[in-house]
């Protein structure tokens, strides 16, 4: 098939007025000067009000006693559909599993939250949270300390007054 | 539709629609089983009595007044069977329901958890929810000694740990306490499991979570385990094993049925001698060059060079080694047999003091000889040499002058000057050592585990196993490279699997004769009897 070729037909110059397209645009500039509508967020003095189910970087609840939640169950890393989780499971010197290594590469991570639906203990979360900037790489492999640590929202996949949805 | 015609010992009789033949004394469960229909049961253990106690393989039987325990119910001429029913399901349930009225449910951290009965069984066909509102008793855990510990709470009393240690083992050191709610599995007073040579099988035949191993305990997930049929390396007995790995470690070992050899059992020495399987610190490359000349090589150039070294014929001592497949040793007779005159094939192999048997299984010994293959060694035309700790013995071979090859030795107990006249000295091993330091060419082979290839056990029966591990580095099968180098030397084709290797054994060693590598299967084949003891 042979390339169509689409001439634009365009008015012959001296025998055209921009003029109205002018003020047609002068006009829309001046009600904004008006009546501005307002699209743009003065971050980071204004923070953006996330969605109930953003999914950001994770965060792992602890116990009060400052363990962490988790049980060492391996269901994360199984689920996991980006492979991001690295479990290694022991024992505490009371007896309790717990995660020797838990290790989450949030560069990898996909963000679909299925790590915070298949825990049994309500454990692991996604939070609602975005501001992840680091100076190295490295520093993406969260470990048990630091997702002890994170103290943002967490995603209302789950919610705290029903957490086990009955 | 009887039995017109049929022989006296088979009995016909149909479960859930379907018409099967057995032979007579087959239990509904193992009718059921022959056509792929799964009765769930706790109890009932192929290896052990069955006590028809934990009423969950209950089934209902046509004319019977009540549901019938297919463990110990005997299929009989047009008998008609309901596996699954209204009524056995209902029944199943309830079972079921019962068993969860004080189990934990703790899934999440047991180690059962992906391999448990109750697990599938209450997934499949129990309740979507429980209906206790009663707070669950508890138990807690307590160790049994050796390596067994017991959680009390996800025990479903179905005794199979007792009946083990009494029928099997022959040594009761299992009992149950109180009764009803309260009763549960204990030892006896301070007398626990330790010291007992096969007390492992009770947490591989426990159907729950209750007896788990100390060893394994928060070690891996049952569904992160890749299971490779493999034959325990440990003694001669080559009982029939799994190797479970994960990120390429065996992680345990766990008997696989084979009526001829094992059963259903291993014992406590083979399970838990695996770590030297992951030991770290291989040798990777092949290298070249005796003591401070050695620079690392590549197997075409390393290969090529020996090739033109063994042309140059010389009297060849080969050292191999017990614990070598039969494919390396026939592969290394066939190569010190075309390099020259063989004056020596030896090896050495660990012994112990004396036999484990298990008395309520007796094909099944912890025999004397430690290593996997010293039978086979024998066949290929090894002798024996050394203490039986495996040191020593090597006095002619250490200072010969002519080829020297070794397989498999790591010589633990030879000093620097191992080799040292040799003309031409070939290390092909798993780990460096420094009675290599005068190789001419070190060699990097897999292990066991990481390789395909065949043992011949103590009762002279050939058995495959199976590759679990990666080969760390470019280590190859021994069988490859000396195969290679064999048929290089007879202008033959180079062999492709251990298969290959395996029917040119049989053609030279008539020992062998009548064996075929498909033919060995899982299970393994029986030498001929004269072969054995000839």
């Amino acid at each position: 098939m042979a390339i169509s070729v689409k001439v634009m037909r365009r008015p012959e110059a001296g025998r055209t007025s921009y003029m109205r397209a002018t003020l047609k645009g002068m006009s829309l500039t001046f009600k904004h000067l008006v009546r501005p509508t307002k699209v743009t967020l003065e971050y980071p003095e204004e923070q953006p009000d996330l969605h109930p189910r953003w999914r950001g970087t994770h965060r792992m609840e602890v116990h009060a006693d400052g363990r962490p939640k988790c049980v060492a169950c391996g269901l994360c890393p199984t689920v996991c559909p980006a492979n991001c989780i690295r479990l290694v499971g022991g024992e505490d010197d009371q007896g309790n599993r717990y995660p020797i290594v838990y290790e989450i590469d949030e560069f990898r991570c996909i963000f679909c939250g299925m790590c915070q639906e298949v825990c049994p203990v309500e454990a692991i979360h996604v939070g609602r949270h975005f501001e992840n900037a680091e100076y190295t790489r490295d520093r993406f492999v969260y470990d048990l300390d630091r997702l002890m640590e994170q103290d943002h929202p967490t995603t209302l996949l789950w919610d705290p007054s029903d957490p086990r949805s009955e | 539709m009887a039995d017109n015609g049929r022989k006296a010992d088979t009995v016909t009789l149909t479960i859930d629609g379907h018409e099967v033949t057995v032979p007579k004394g087959t239990s509904l469960l193992h009718a059921a089983e022959t056509l792929g229909t799964e009765v769930p049961h706790y109890c009932y253990h192929p290896g052990l009595t069955a006590p028809a106690q934990c009423r969950i393989c209950l089934v209902e039987v046509e004319g019977a007044p009540k549901l019938q325990p297919s463990c110990v119910t005997m299929a009989e001429n047009g008998q008609v069977v309901h596996t699954d029913s209204p009524a056995a399901k209902r029944m199943r349930q309830g079972v079921l329901e019962f068993y969860l009225v004080n189990h934990p449910l703790d899934c999440p951290i047991c180690d059962m958890s992906g391999e448990c009965m109750l697990q599938d069984y209450v997934f499949e066909e129990g309740r979507e929810k429980g209906r206790g509102r009663e707070p669950k008793r508890v138990f807690g855990r307590d160790d049994f000694g050796g390596d067994v510990l017991f959680y009390g709470d996800r025990c479903v009393m179905c005794t199979r740990c007792v009946r083990f240690m009494d029928e099997v083992a022959r040594d009761p050191r299992l009992t149950v306490v109180e009764r009803g709610s309260r009763a549960v599995i204990d030892t006896f007073f301070d007398r626990g499991l330790e010291g007992a040579s096969f007390a492992g099988n009770v947490v591989d035949i426990c159907p729950v979570g209750a007896l788990v191993s100390k060893d394994f305990l928060h070690k891996a997930r049952a569904w992160d385990l890749d299971r490779t049929p493999s034959v325990c390396p440990n003694c001669s007995q080559g009982c029939n094993i799994e190797l479970h790995t994960r990120d390429n470690l065996v992680q345990r070992l766990k008997p696989r049925e084979n009526r001829e050899v094992n059963g259903h059992w291993m014992c406590d020495y083979g399970r838990a001698n695996y770590e030297w399987m992951n030991r770290p610190g291989r040798l990777e490359e092949p290298a070249a060059g005796r003591g401070a000349k050695r620079c690392v090589a590549d197997w075409r150039s390393a290969l090529e060079h020996l090739f033109v070294k063994l042309r140059e014929g010389a009297e060849v001592k080969a050292v191999g080694s017990a614990s070598a497949s039969n494919e390396a040793l026939a592969a290394l007779a066939a190569v010190a047999g075309a390099a020259g005159e063989v004056s020596a094939r030896v090896f050495r192999s660990p012994r112990a003091a004396d036999e484990v048997p298990l008395p309520g299984f007796p094909l099944l010994v912890r025999r004397r000889d430690l290593a996997s293959n010293v039978d086979g060694a024998g066949l290929l035309g090894f002798e024996r040499t050394g203490d039986d700790r495996a040191n020593g013995g090597l006095e002619d071979v250490a200072g010969h002058d002519g080829a020297l090859l070794v397989l498999g030795d790591e010589l633990t107990d030879q000093n620097e000057d191992f080799g040292a006249a040799a003309s031409l000295y070939v290390y092909l091993g798993t780990f460096d050592s420094p009675a290599a330091r005068n190789a001419d060419f070190v060699l990097p082979v897999t292990t066991f585990a990481e390789e395909e290839g065949s043992f011949v056990n103590a009762q002279g029966r050939v058995q495959r196993y199976r590759q679990g591990l990666q080969a760390p580095g470019s280590a190859r099968p021994a069988w490859l490279v000396l195969g290679a180098l064999a048929a290089a030397l007879a202008d033959g084709g180079v062999p492709e699997s251990a298969g290959d290797v395996f029917a040119e054994l049989v053609a030279a060693h008539p020992a062998f004769a009548g064996l075929a590598w498909d033919g060995l299967g899982d299970r393994g084949a029986a030498l001929r009897t004269e072969a054995v003891h000839g």
